[in-house]
């Protein structure tokens, strides 16, 4: 493979990253569009391993390869599109984000890409959208910078009537090394400490002989009943790693096998940062008996998370999707504003940002009691206990509470599309859902709910109207219909 | 650490604004939309409506050397499809990835040219202005005239929603891949049928070009050569060169096949169908057993008379070149566009229903105990799509072989021999071949009904009557032998053998002859009722507080053969074959233990049943049990009126519609609401075999939401159904009757593995055999003598079964006081479509059937704590169970009850078989409901 390609370019600035453990990430590149010599790298970003997986010169033709065609882009303004490619020839899989910006004084198109070994399909493709969200994001602050820096060097050359190309457009790498290393970092973890496909579910809460053995009853019942309301997303947290560990894949039995592997157990000797995006995760207490959540990360989580402290017993959550996203986009813009007005590279930092920037973290309490009991997982948890463990009968039962699940919700979003042709009139009948579909309790509804989101994204904001409401609001407002 | 604080409101609409008035000028195209599914127009399905295609599509497209990229052709192949959509433009977008890196033609240094195999690539992309994202499969074929010999191809899935185009990627990796596969095996096969012919005309030419070559130097007599003779020699050489060439291609593409095959992840194409066609006989042999340097992998082409060519080829683009169909050879052509149609018609509509039908199809493989009662166990073992690590279904295969396979199964409990005893017993009864045989043509032979796939079922049925014909099983009654000697049509019938432990026993004293379902069909009922009934059984013949009827009921007239010896033989010849103790389900052992929930009723007080409690004991002889598979309710309003009953529901009558079914079109919702105008984007099912059966189950909601909406006694009719009780569906009109099986026929739980026990249409007089067959039945009411008859069978039963009568609109069956069933059938809901309801009784059957299994699988139910516990408190144990713990109230448990001991016996038969259809009789007094 190599003989056939290209020379690398000798400009081609390279980043090597210490990991501790194995990486599945061959390199990450940043390609841009040369308006006279065509795709060309600007960095590579590398693990740095004693056996060299894929040389410079590979690397960079690979990164050029995501740019071809790209001259056709055809894209909505301000889009970051996302390409796939599995290049069995080359035995790699490749993801970019293309994406148009201004640098170096021109507007052109650039191209942030991982790369990983086909081998690895199984594993990335559940973490897929972590990735891409995550990378969008650095891009979005990233093309910023590079306009700023469009604008401070037009100022200088007026200035200074001096013109450094070279220079420009250097430092957007720092910033996207800040994001491309966590990447990195996150795959390297989730390649030892995912959680499996497949849970025996005797390494779970469920195989206790009575509710209550491993953990209180009214406890286990909260953790299950708000993981489902907040879409299978939890952290879990706690000084042992055995303890959290068991609560995370009690959880896990409650997604897909794909969400599974979209969640970590909790590392004994140290704990891992928090990742946004992760379903489920484990998180080692410090030494202190506390573990700090990142408030940006836990925003930008696609979806409302729920905190359970098993040392505790506590379980709290965050308000539901059409809130959580509504809050999530207000924090973004927030931060992208801030980051518009910075002025200076200390001004650019994070820290700085959220310091300085008073409406930066807005006034939310992220995190709540349960407000709404529910009766499915509540029937679930009374009944599952008296199969006898050890056998498959709770496996089975437990599928069969979650096909019951996965039919509600679809079935809600089958009334719902009946209801408003498809989205073309707005959903006022939620008292005759409720009724309808048998979920009268609140609990059953943000359960169900919840799982149609997954399946049918917007579903929330859509059906709860305006989404700056907060859920109290809403429901009182849609009950008076 | 987190802290928890209170509640807040933490934004008004003001304080919004103000904010947002507040922030400098972020340009929008670097900032996020504050609410990406509230937008303008925005909602979860506009990605989709705002496209400019009106669906999903399949587009291939070449990167032609004449003309560049071009599309081909689109599945479907139709133009409404793609809409305005530019095909040309995205064609040149997902042709332009140059993905061929590989070199491909002469390599520098090497003598002749050589084909380069190059891997499949796959690219997601999109053009997010158009709204249009794919897959794009991209493919290289082989063709002898084209530059360096390949033509680059790919085939796109083409769709509005970029989320399901990543989240069905493995999905439809693999199906690409097939099709790709099938595609670039038929080109192969198509290269070396032109290889082989360009090498027959290059021989034929070399021939010619030797002779007029010999005949020059013949002729040259001047001791040199002539510059016509140079170039003919130089065309000769040319030609030598070009046949060596050719050859080393041959060889090439022969040779691929068995360089792939060493490759651990090469998996050839094969075609599903057996049976290819001639073309495809000589195609590829087996390549493991034949060595390729011996046996020339593509045959000769057989008929071809080979011509004179020219040496060099023509220029770039005076030549034509081939299109794709002649790339390729038909066969594989045309199973590669089946394929691709294949992947349209699984991966068309929203994604949502392609996901979810995906996770419920893992799901129910791991619940296999309890599928048969309501799902359409046929999808699910039909081959799923390609499945690779996505959802539900991603389990690698090797999970699958290992630990997760356990799970798949049904719970495997330890069984015990003895532990168990069922109270389910066969009453063997001879019928007459000759039923069967008067019954068929009586069939309604037009039968037009819209559901054709029911007619596999229906056919089943009638293959299937001789042989359940032969014994009847009765449901928790007597416990009698079922030894009866196979006619010659049942031979080849699978015997299943029945759970019964005490057959041999019971069949010393009693056997059943051949006679008695003559008798039982003809002779009046009074005179039938046999010895050992009246004797056991005294009042559950005479004493039950029907009202209303005045015939008698079921009337069992066995003549015993008490020596029959070889019936007995054959009734432990069966007991033989039973490996499985029946109490496998309860985990436990307790060799005394006889299940007492059936054979052993708890006297009723109301006077319906009143058999004792018959406790099991091996070693006494006798007939035991009782008719009535369930103990008889409490709750039963014993002195109710059918007209307090009617007046309840007359009231709810008021609220609805008095039309008849037929005035409903099925094409349209029953709600005048505006939705009935939107499409129904629910995806075609994956499999073509699910296809009919989706189609059935969207007419069946239909007509059952319109059912529960017109019939305000639509609760004991579903409910009957629910409990096992046999539903009669009573009218003239063919069309009226049918609809009303097609609609209650959602709530009928399976019996076995061959489709629901429903007949739609019955113009026969009712026999003892259609009740084991059919739990729900469309009959003909006609006045001619034979409609007598009908009507005649049917008092005599009717005191086992519930009656819809269509014309009258009248139903005939036990009070229901639940709730389950008000959850189920709500005549006010605002479900306005019948596939949503489909849905939702779906969603709630499922329920049951949980409640069901957990009640069959609880360990610590069905036992006695202690050997001195009474078997009335082991009763009251599970009857609290049912009611406290499952939240059954009324005739719920009996709901329960019901689907547990299907379950059971389910668990019970052998693997791949279906229970036993059971033959019940449940007296319960009915009541006449009037709209």
């Amino acid at each position: 493979m190599s003989a056939l390609c290209p020379p690398p370019s000798p400009a081609v600035a390279k980043t090597e990253i210490s990991l501790n453990g194995e990486s599945p990430l061959l390199a990450a590149t940043f390609a841009y569009w040369d308006n006279i010599l065509g795709p060309r790298v600007r960095h590579i970003w590398a693990p740095k391993t004693e056996q060299v997986l894929l040389s410079d010169g590979e690397i960079t033709f690979l990164a050029n390869h995501t740019l071809n065609g790209e001259i056709l882009r055809n894209a909505e303004s301000g889009a970051i599109d996302v390409k796939f490619f599995v290049l069995a020839e080359k035995r790699v899989i490749i993801v970019s984000l293309i994406f148009d910006g201004n640098w170096n004084g021109d507007r052109s198109t650039y191209g942030l890409s991982i790369i990983l070994p086909q081998s690895e399909l199984g594993f990335y493709l559940p973490l897929h959208r972590v990735c891409v969200d995550r990378l969008t994001h650095i891009i979005r602050k990233g093309r910023i910078w590079m306009h700023k820096e469009r604008q401070e060097h037009f100022q200088k050359i007026v200035l200074e009537g001096t013109e450094r190309m070279e220079d420009q457009g250097q430092s957007i790498i720092p910033m996207l090394t800040g994001e491309v290393i966590p990447v990195m970092e996150l795959l390297s973890s989730m390649k030892s400490h995912s959680v499996p496909e497949e849970i025996d579910i005797s390494d779970t809460v469920l195989n206790d002989d009575d509710i209550g053995d491993s953990c209180h009853e009214g406890f286990l019942l909260n953790a299950i009943s708000s993981h489902l309301q907040t879409c299978g997303c939890s952290v879990v947290v706690g000084s042992s790693a055995e303890k959290v560990n068991k609560i995370v894949r009690t959880l896990c039995l409650f997604l897909t096998p794909s969400e599974r592997k979209c969640s970590r157990l909790c590392r004994n000797e140290s704990s891992f940062k928090y990742e946004s995006g992760l379903f489920v995760q484990g998180l080692l207490k410090d030494a202190t008996g506390s573990f700090v959540l990142p408030f940006r990360q836990v925003m930008y989580a696609p979806y409302p998370t729920t905190h359970i402290d098993v040392d505790v017993n506590t379980v709290k959550q965050m308000p539901p999707c059409h809130e959580h996203i509504y809050n999530q986009r207000r924090y973004m813009r927030s931060e992208l504003t801030a980051f518009w007005r910075a002025n200076s590279d200390e001004e650019m930092s994070q820290d700085y940002i959220i310091h300085t920037d008073e409406s930066f973290t807005p006034d939310l309490n992220v995190f709540q009691d349960i407000l709404h009991r529910d009766t499915l997982v509540k029937a679930f948890l009374d009944q599952i206990f008296h199969l006898k463990p050890g056998l498959s009968l709770r496996s089975t039962f437990l599928a069969q509470f979650l096909l019951v699940l996965h039919r509600k919700a679809l079935t809600l979003i089958k009334y719902i599309e009946d209801d408003t042709q498809r989205g073309k009139k707005p959903f006022r009948s939620l008292r005759s859902l409720k009724v309808d579909l048998d979920l009268t309790a609140e609990g059953d509804l943000n359960i169900i709910m919840a799982l149609a989101e997954k399946i049918k994204p917007g579903l929330h904001s859509f059906i709860f109207g305006r989404p700056f409401y907060t859920s109290v609001q809403e429901r009182d407002m849609l009950m008076t219909f | 650490m987190i802290s928890a604080p209170d509640v807040v409101a933490f934004t008004r609409e003001e304080e919004l604004q103000d904010e947002l008035y507040r922030e400098p000028p972020l340009p929008e195209e670097y900032s996020v939309p504050l609410f990406p599914f509230a937008g303008h127009g925005a909602n979860p399905w506009a990605k989709v409506a705002n496209s400019k295609f009106s669906r999903d599509f399949i587009l291939i497209s070449e990167f032609s050397e004449q003309v560049g990229p071009q599309p081909l052709l689109t599945i479907p192949d139709d133009a409404r499809v793609s809409g305005t959509f530019d095909l040309n433009y995205f064609s040149l977008r997902i042709m332009s990835v140059d993905y061929q890196a590989s070199f491909v033609g002469h390599p520098p240094g090497s003598a002749y040219p050589k084909l380069n195999f190059v891997e499949d690539s796959k690219v997601v992309l999109g053009d997010s202005k158009e709204g249009a994202f794919a897959y794009v499969h991209h493919l290289t074929l082989y063709d002898l005239e084209a530059r360096g010999f390949v033509r680059p191809f790919c085939m796109a899935y083409i769709s509005a929603d970029e989320h399901k185009i990543m989240q069905q990627f493995q999905e439809l990796s693999a199906e690409f891949s097939k099709a790709s596969e099938c595609l670039k095996t038929g080109n192969r096969k198509a290269f070396a049928n032109e290889l082989e012919k360009k090498l027959r005309d290059l021989d034929y030419t070399r021939t010619v070009l030797h002779n007029e070559t010999e005949l020059q130097k013949k002729a040259n007599d001047k001791g040199y050569y002539t510059t016509q003779a140079i170039e003919k020699a130089n065309e000769l050489a040319s030609v030598e060169k070009s046949i060596i060439e050719h050859q080393d291609l041959l060889k090439q593409i022969r040779s691929y096949p068995y360089r792939k095959l060493k490759e651990s992840d090469f998996h050839p194409y094969e075609p599903e169908c057996a049976l290819l066609d001639e073309a495809n006989a000589g195609c590829e042999r087996d390549p493991t057993t034949s060595d390729p340097a011996e046996t020339p992998l593509y045959t000769h082409v057989p008929s071809y008379t080979p011509k004179l060519i020219k040496a060099k080829s023509a220029k770039c683009f005076d030549k034509k070149l081939k299109t794709l169909e002649e790339l390729c050879d038909v066969y594989f052509f045309t199973q590669t566009l089946d394929q691709l149609h294949q992947i349209e018609r699984t991966f068309r509509g929203d994604v949502c229903y392609l996901l979810t039908e995906q996770i419920s199809r893992a799901l129910l493989k791991q619940q296999t105990i309890t599928n048969f009662l309501f799902e359409d166990v046929s999808c699910l073992d039909e081959k799923p799509p390609e499945k690779q690590g996505r959802g539900c279904q991603g389990h690698s295969h090797d999970a699958r072989d290992g630990k997760c396979s356990e799970e798949f199964l049904a719970p495997t409990v330890v069984i015990s021999l003895g532990s168990y005893k069922s109270s389910v017993e066969c009453v063997p009864i001879k019928m007459e071949q000759d039923i069967e045989d008067t019954q068929e043509p009586q069939m309604s032979e037009s039968v037009t009904f819209e559901h054709q796939e029911n007619l596999d079922y229906l056919d089943a049925d009638l293959k299937g009557s001789i042989s359940s014909g032969e014994s009847i099983e009765v449901l928790g009654t007597e416990k009698s032998a079922s030894g009866l000697p196979k006619s010659e049509s049942q031979a080849s019938l699978p015997v299943s053998p029945s759970p019964q432990v005490g057959r041999s026993k019971v069949g010393s004293r009693r056997t059943v002859s051949e006679d008695s379902i003559e008798v039982l069909s003809t002779c009046p009922s009074e005179s039938l009722i046999p010895e050992d009934f009246k004797a056991s059984y005294p009042s559950a013949i005479n004493e039950e507080p029907y009202v209303g009827d005045e015939e008698g009921g079921l009337r069992f007239t066995p003549r015993l053969n008490l020596d029959d010896a070889d019936e007995q033989e054959d009734v432990s010849n069966q007991e033989n074959l039973v490996q499985v103790d029946s109490a496998c389900c309860i985990g436990k052992e307790s060799p005394n233990f006889l299940e007492p929930e059936l054979g052993h009723k708890p006297c009723d007080e109301d006077g319906v049943v009143r058999i004792p409690p018959q406790p099991y004991r091996a070693s006494e002889p006798g007939l035991h049990g009782t008719f009535g598979s369930f103990p008889s309710h409490d709750g039963i309003a014993g002195g109710l009126l059918p007209y307090e009953l009617d007046s309840r529901y007359l009231g709810g009558s008021r609220e609805v519609s008095k039309s008849s079914l037929d005035e409903c079109s099925d094409s349209t919702s029953y709600m005048s609401s505006a939705a009935s105008t939107c499409s129904d984007r629910t995806p075609s099912p994956a499999h073509p075999a699910c296809h009919g059966a989706d189609r059935h189950k969207k007419k069946a909601g239909q007509n059952a939401l319109r059912f529960i909406r017109q019939y305000p006694f639509a609760h004991p009719a579903i409910y009957s159904l629910l409990s096992g009780r046999t539903l009669i569906v009573l009218g003239e009109e063919e069309a009226i009757v049918k609809k009303l099986v097609t609609a209650l026929s959602i709530f009928v739980p399976n019996c076995g593995l061959y489709g629901k026990p429903v007949k739609h249409w019955l113009t026969s007089p009712l026999h003892v055999v259609d009740f084991q067959k059919w739990k729900l039945i469309g009959l003909q009411r006609t006045v001619s003598p034979a409609g007598v008859n009908v009507l005649h069978t049917l008092s005599r039963y009717s005191r086992y079964i519930s009656i819809l009568d269509a014309d009258s609109k009248t139903l005939r069956c036990p009070l229901y006081k639940g709730s389950v069933v008000s959850r189920l059938a709500d005549h006010r809901t605002q479900i306005k479509r019948g596939s949503t309801y489909y849905m939702h009784v779906q969603s709630i059957l499922t329920q049951l059937c949980s409640k069901a299994f957990l009640f069959t699988f609880c360990h610590h139910l069905h036992l006695p704590i202690s050997e001195r516990e009474p078997e009335e408190s082991v009763v009251s144990r599970r009857m609290n169970f049912l009611k406290l713990q499952l939240g059954l109230v009324n005739e719920d448990v009996k709901i329960v009850q019901y689907l547990a001991e299907l379950l059971k016996l389910q668990y019970l038969q052998e693997p791949g078989q279906g229970v036993s259809p059971l033959l019940r009789f449940d007296y319960v007094p009915s009541f006449l409901y009037k709209i």
